[in-house]
């Protein structure tokens, strides 16, 4: 077996071993909530919802999609992208656009699932919102990187951080676009179509079923996410983000590769966006702010940029320490040690020192890509080198 | 693989350990009634809801922790998370799933934010819980305002939601009559901030002054950190508008906002300026020169207005200081007290079940409250067909050497 293809195989085998954990724990996670816990004593249900609940875990899948979208662009094709909250935005403008009676104006049904008395607005189902909402969000990704990719580095940064902006003030401030409601401004757009998937409708409270439909996204994104790293595609954006000039030369066009990261990526935002909405029940444009596009790259940088596994490990962990880890922990020390700190207001601190020590003692990250370990370890080594080599000069 | 499953074996060992010492982190339980309390602990609104949650306990806490005959717990419930510093949505969600998990939790204090509402108001309404806010204004909870309205946060079509606080119709009704009838304004801008609460109100002021027939310009100031609005008061100079009403938040750059209005329209006895109880309780504003003679209004009964009303409530507000070393922060954490006396009344009258409670509310005799027995001094009834309280107290307060001091309370039926 050559070299190549015996770091193939290697590189398969761990896929393979991280997928069937994927799948494994998201199995866990259903099978518990649908038989194990209902007949669980009160004390453990209590546990598991303090803890793990349902919907933090949806949530955390949300996160995941999220992140892995990201991941394409910054973590593939080493583009920094500070607005990534823009197509969260859209895609769930789009389930709110085609899932609600908002747009009263029309009363249109594609095998939707209008709520009786509401069946004026657009009413699709949700496997074409998730499409449109995927197609819209790469068109919208076109549109931004089309003039803006042929920038780099900070100046690239610099502008997506303004798309970031200009997006989400588009919603909030979309109520009259030329007399037209867009958006609903500031009170967003509720009451979102319950799922009706052949007849069978995932209420509100089929929590278990949501939670299994958005693993679902998350695993058909981490699959994509592998397809397309290993492919031809992939690795143009992999030898872009190591050497710009040197895959240039080598015959990688660069404008189109990074063009087609920032549209593929972009879809990884849609489809979360509008999983989002549904889980939600509505689209607000309160949520869409700068801070979300940061902690969607820190789900990245922290995971291991490049590497699906890294950031689906990175999304998981910072989505729940944010939504209930550490309000959890803090609850833990005072019930065990009779303190009475208000936990939640040292949450930003928390947030950030943990940001601070991984970027000290791990800043490849908790999962890193072999390349970056590789890029990090020799950055290290240089430096040892280099110490030393002052150290001898010293000496002498 | 055999490694990782013996590191997924222990976690879950771990966990399970963990669950049996720490005894979850819900302190609520046994054979009580839970009432749940949802506000945004984090963030900008973090003193407010502390504050709340604090005069809720004491509302319980002198009725012996009985509501009737029933045993009344009290549990948080946080719909903000570090990353946003305010409500959000997700948590919101994830509360109102965590409220109909808990099978002893018979009703639900809060929230905070009206869009919060609307993501929560759905779900229970759909496990028949009842839900008494006491700090949602936005009209389209309770009443039609936009297409759909309010009949699209109630699935089950039965009502479960009500309020204790007058929402924005009322006070934008009530800031628009008194500038056109009192003030004899008859053409006026209308800023609001873009926000959810900001527009509500601002919208209800426009309706009310074109209704009575005066001219209204319509305008959004820019809420960013030290964005300057001067070109907008320029253009409103020219359209001739005699007075100003800012319609939102004050936190949403409002130093700029009132020192901008000043700088191109004169001070208030120049041109009026007036605002909602979204400028209420700012220490930054009163010792501003340029707010001297400010108008605000405020939906209910200010907290000064409850100490100087004197009773019961005012003795509540001693006990509440003596208990905590200080006084409630905001009048909004009066309003939570009222919510959960109401929720308690629900209680008492009922047979301790989520749907008894809800009947009580909105099928049984209707819940009162004297102004001798509600902590915020305000007498009304519950409207059983929007939830809506049937009485508003307003209070009309005017800036006076850097105290919102109160010049007369108006009841609104």
């Amino acid at each position: 077996m050559s070299n190549n293809s015996a770091a193939a195989h290697t590189l398969a085998t761990s896929n393979r071993k991280w997928a069937i954990g994927f799948t494994s724990v998201v199995s866990i996670i259903f099978l518990l909530n649908v038989f194990i816990l209902p007949n669980s004593n009160t004390q453990v249900q209590r546990f598991f919802n303090a803890w793990f609940s349902l919907t933090s875990m949806a949530e955390i899948m949300i996160w995941v999609l999220m992140a892995l979208g990201l991941n394409i662009i910054v973590g593939y094709a080493g583009l920094l992208d500070l607005g990534y909250v823009a197509f969260w935005a859209l895609g769930g403008y789009v389930a709110g656009w085609l899932m609600s009676p908002f747009l009263s104006n029309f009363q249109i049904n594609f095998f939707g699932n209008a709520r009786e008395g509401f069946e004026f607005g657009i009413h699709f189902h949700v496997f074409f919102v998730l499409i449109l909402g995927g197609v819209f969000t790469a068109i919208w990704g076109v549109i931004i990187g089309g003039p803006t990719l042929r920038l780099k580095s900070d100046y690239l940064a610099l502008v997506t951080l303004g798309f970031g902006e200009i997006i989400p003030q588009f919603m909030l401030n979309g109520s009259d676009i030329g007399g037209l409601n867009v958006t609903n401004g500031a009170q967003g757009i509720g009451g979102l179509d319950e799922i009706n998937l052949f007849g069978y409708v995932i209420g509100t409270f089929a929590m278990p079923e949501k939670f299994l439909m958005v693993s679902l996204l998350a695993g058909g994104m981490i699959f994509f996410s592998i397809r397309l790293r290993d492919g031809r595609l992939g690795r143009a954006w992999l030898a872009i983000r190591e050497d710009e000039l040197a895959a240039s030369m080598m015959g990688v066009p660069l404008w189109r590769t990074k063009f087609s990261s920032y549209a593929i990526g972009a879809v990884g935002g849609g489809v979360g966006g509008v999983a989002f909405a549904i889980l939600v029940g509505g689209v607000y444009a309160d949520r869409f702010n700068f801070v979300i596009s940061i902690i969607i790259l820190a789900m990245v940088v922290l995971g291991g940029m490049g590497n699906v596994w890294g950031v689906v490990v990175g999304a998981a962990v910072l989505s729940w320490i944010n939504s209930i880890g550490l309000v959890q922990v803090g609850e833990l020390i005072n019930n065990t040690f009779g303190t009475k700190f208000n936990f939640p207001s040292y949450q930003f601190l928390l947030f950030g020192l943990l940001l601070v020590l991984m970027m000290l003692f791990r800043r490849e990250g908790f999962i890193p890509e072999a390349r970056i370990r590789m890029v990090m370890n020799e950055d290290k080594t240089a430096d040892e080198e280099k110490l030393s080599d002052e150290t001898k000069i010293g000496h002498h | 693989m055999i490694k990782s499953i013996k590191i997924g074996a222990l976690a879950v060992a771990g966990a399970l350990a963990l669950a049996a010492c720490s005894g979850g982190s819900d302190s609520a339980g046994g054979d009580a009634l839970v009432v749940g309390t949802d506000l945004p602990v984090q963030g900008a609104s973090a003193d407010a809801s502390k504050s709340t949650n604090e005069v809720v306990a004491l509302v319980l806490e002198q009725a012996g922790g009985k509501a009737g005959d029933y045993t009344v717990e009290i549990k948080e419930y946080d719909d903000s998370t570090a990353a946003k510093g305010a409500w959000d949505d997700a948590a919101c969600a994830k509360n109102a799933q965590d409220h109909v998990a808990n099978t002893a939790e018979v009703a639900v204090m809060g929230t905070y934010n009206s869009g919060c509402a609307k993501i929560i108001i759905p779900v229970l309404n759909q496990a028949g819980m009842l839900m008494v806010s006491h700090a949602n204004t936005y009209p389209g909870l309770t009443i039609e305002w936009d297409k759909g309205e309010p009949g699209l946060y109630y699935p089950s079509g039965a009502r479960n939601y009500a309020r204790v606080i007058a929402h924005d119709g009322f006070q934008g009704t009530a800031a628009a009559q008194f500038l056109f009838n009192e003030q004899g304004v008859k053409t006026l801008a209308v800023l609001d901030d873009t926000q959810a609460y900001g527009i509500g109100i601002s919208d209800a002021v426009q309706i009310e002054f074109e209704k009575l027939g005066g001219t209204v310009l319509r305008y959004s100031w820019d809420i960013k950190a030290g964005a300057i609005n001067t070109s907008t008061f320029e253009k409103i100079k020219a359209g001739g508008a005699t007075a100003v009403y800012y319609g939102g938040i004050f936190d949403n750059n409002g130093v700029q906002l009132v020192k901008d209005k000043t700088a191109v329209m004169g001070d208030n006895t120049v041109t009026l300026a007036m605002s909602p109880d979204g400028f209420s309780g700012y220490q930054t504003l009163r010792e501003m020169p340029e707010a001297e003679g400010l108008w605000m209004t405020f939906a209910g009964k200010s907290l000064d207005g409850i100490k100087k009303g004197g009773g019961a409530p005012a003795k509540f507000v001693e006990d509440y200081i003596a208990k905590y070393g200080y006084e409630p922060n905001s009048s909004y954490a009066m309003y939570g007290g009222v919510a959960m006396q109401v929720i308690m009344k629900a209680i008492a009258a009922s047979d301790g079940t989520r749907q008894g409670v809800l009947d009580a509310v909105f099928a049984g005799e209707q819940i009162c409250l004297t102004a001798e027995e509600s902590v915020s001094g305000m007498g009304f009834c519950l409207n059983q067909e929007s939830g809506d309280v049937d009485t508003v107290t307003m209070t009309l307060q005017q800036m006076t050497a850097g105290v919102e001091t109160d010049i007369k309370t108006l009841d609104i039926k």
